[in-house]
């Protein structure tokens, strides 16, 4: 039998309730897609005020499917929650609007970062700050340019003509302008040149340490975001395998050997991976 | 050259309805993805109801021009709040074919509330003529092709520079991320489909004005929406220059080759334009979703 079977393995039943000072909560919930294909089963994850949760897991395992659930828009792609809550500041928000979502300070920055590609980037963080008065907004983007000055210099550009890496900052700049308490970002290392994504990521680690943000953060990229995250959950097939500190999931060896690419015993063969995810309890 | 100006004036004035009727087909495209079959039947409620407000209420001018935009503007509210809006999420497919439904039904309208006889719409004003340069020109073919020059500087500076313009735009780029900033997607429609109204409904009731009310009135949608694939089915105000050059070419094909030229310019015109630029003279996407 595998010895690495994860200790923290949550058995589907109601987790103890978390302290207070926990932000955002999800509390056993199941999202159903089209009334047939269950997206999400029973899962259950909290994300306590003032750090980053990273939202670990491979194509398909339902991160972004909890995020769609989060900002109240799953019913753009037929989706339902079946079952359980959401819970922010206390409150059940997982009936509310989108608009109201983000008035109450939730955003998430979309995977692939969905820049409106024809707006001027002046025009993208405007619509940013949507909800907010013209008053507000004007602060808000003074912040953002100061976090990003090359979104200053470029201000008047279209913003479908810049880089990769400057959607990212933008995509960012505008989800900041809504004055978040919750930042939520969709992958964003996500076709990234390496310096580009340790500047990202920079920026999120100030958001946390300068502003006080609450960040969840999802990612394919396990490395990076066990690096800055406090604590992490790791999903598969709609479910939460594992979860724990950051510190806590870098030293499994389960997640070494799946996530982080190392391996005890040198350089695996595909075959073996393959024989050991077959092995793998939760992957049943 | 007395004929060609004669027709190059009433083609301008004539393709300034289509213009208008044609921003409102663009309007609702640029922020909803929607064509709307029923442009020229909501075109020709408006009118009708401007005819119906100056027969019962009064002539005066202002009482009808602002009894108009009210009625097009509840119109255009009450169709998306009723129709539309239960369509939201639907493929696109089926919602136009809605839409095509929807204009099948406020065709039989007409008949259901007003009747089936053409009616002159009179405000005592529109139908005097002036002479320019020799020429005669209607008072209403001027205010029109002045109507849509001012609507069109106007509809620049609101989608250039308000916020709710701005958002209209950002919701037709990616009305999914739109949501995800808390731009309300719902309103974001209401607004387009009640604007679709009434820029259409001001051409109808010109055109009421020039010509004669009948329920045949629906076909300037007909008219129009050459007119808005040639400008650009995403470019508002492409397509109120794209009324004005079908106008003008249909009225000297008309008067140059013949009358029965006139029906089929403007579709001759959207073929040709289609196989050299299928996004339209102004429009900036393929407009592959149609």
């Amino acid at each position: 039998m595998p010895t690495t079977i994860p200790t923290e393995m949550p058995l589907g039943v109601p987790q103890a309730a978390p302290a207070h000072d926990c932000l955002l909560e999800f509390r056993n919930i199941r999202v159903v897609y089209d009334n047939a294909i269950e997206a999400i089963r029973d899962v259950s994850i909290a994300v306590p005020e003032g750090g980053i949760v990273a939202l670990l897991g491979s194509n398909g395992a339902g991160k972004s499917t909890l995020l769609k659930a989060m900002s109240g828009i799953l019913y753009t792609e037929e989706g339902v929650i079946e079952n359980g809550s959401i819970r922010f500041r206390g409150d059940d928000v997982h009936h509310l609007a989108p608009d109201e979502l983000v008035r109450r300070g939730i955003v998430q920055v979309p995977e692939g970062r969905r820049v409106f590609a024809a707006l001027t980037i002046d025009e993208n963080l405007q619509m940013g700050g949507y909800t907010r008065t013209n008053a507000e907004a004007r602060q808000r983007r003074d912040k953002v340019f100061a976090l990003f000055p090359r979104l200053h210099e470029r201000r008047d550009q279209i913003a479908g003509y810049m880089s990769g890496g400057e959607q990212q900052m933008l995509a960012i700049g505008r989800a900041l302008m809504t004055d978040p308490v919750l930042l939520a970002l969709d992958e964003p290392s996500l076709g990234l040149a390496p310096l580009i994504i340790d500047r990202i990521y920079e920026v999120i680690a100030r958001l946390r340490d300068e502003l006080k943000m609450t960040v969840l953060l999802v990612e394919q990229n396990a490395q990076r975001a066990l690096d800055i995250a406090d604590y992490g959950y790791i999903l598969e097939t709609g479910r939460v395998v594992l979860d724990g500190t950051a510190e806590r999931l870098t030293a499994n060896e389960d997640v070494q050997e799946f996530y982080l690419g190392i391996s005890r015993a040198g350089r695996k063969s595909l075959r073996d991976v393959k024989h050991y995810k077959r092995r793998k309890r939760w992957l049943s | 050259m007395q004929y060609l100006l004669q027709l190059l004036i009433s083609g301008l004035a004539i393709g300034a309805i289509y213009g208008l009727i044609a921003m409102g087909f663009a309007v609702i495209y640029k922020s909803t993805g929607l064509v709307n079959f029923a442009q020229g039947e909501m075109t020709m409620i408006t009118a009708y109801i401007a005819w119906t407000i100056s027969t019962t209420v009064s002539g005066n001018v202002f009482v009808v021009a602002i009894g108009a935009v009210l009625a097009a503007v509840l119109l255009g509210l009450i169709i998306e709040r009723v129709v539309m809006r239960p369509m939201l999420g639907e493929p696109v497919f089926a919602t136009v074919m809605v839409t095509i439904g929807l204009a099948v039904i406020l065709r039989s309208a007409i008949n259901f509330i007003w009747d089936a006889y053409p009616h002159g719409l009179d405000i005592g004003m529109g139908r005097g003529i002036v002479h320019l340069g020799g020429i005669g020109v209607r008072t209403g073919q001027i205010g029109v092709i002045a109507t849509l020059l001012a609507l069109l500087a106007a509809i620049w500076a609101f989608f250039r520079y308000s916020k709710i313009g701005v958002a209209m735009r950002a919701v037709a780029a990616d009305d999914r991320t739109a949501l995800l900033m808390g731009i309300s997607a719902i309103r974001v429609h209401a607004l387009a489909w009640a604007a679709s109204s009434v820029i259409a409904g001001i051409g109808g009731v010109f055109f009421a004005l020039s010509y004669d009310l009948s329920p045949a009135m629906f076909q300037l949608g007909l008219k129009a929406f050459p007119a808005t694939i040639l400008g650009g089915l995403d470019a508002v105000l492409g397509s109120g220059l794209g009324g004005l050059l079908i106008g003008i070419t249909e009225n000297l094909a008309g008067g140059y080759i013949g009358s029965d030229m006139k029906e089929i310019t403007g579709f001759a015109m959207i073929i040709v334009v289609l196989m050299i630029r299928p996004f339209g003279i102004f429009g900036e996407r393929d407009i592959e979703r149609v």
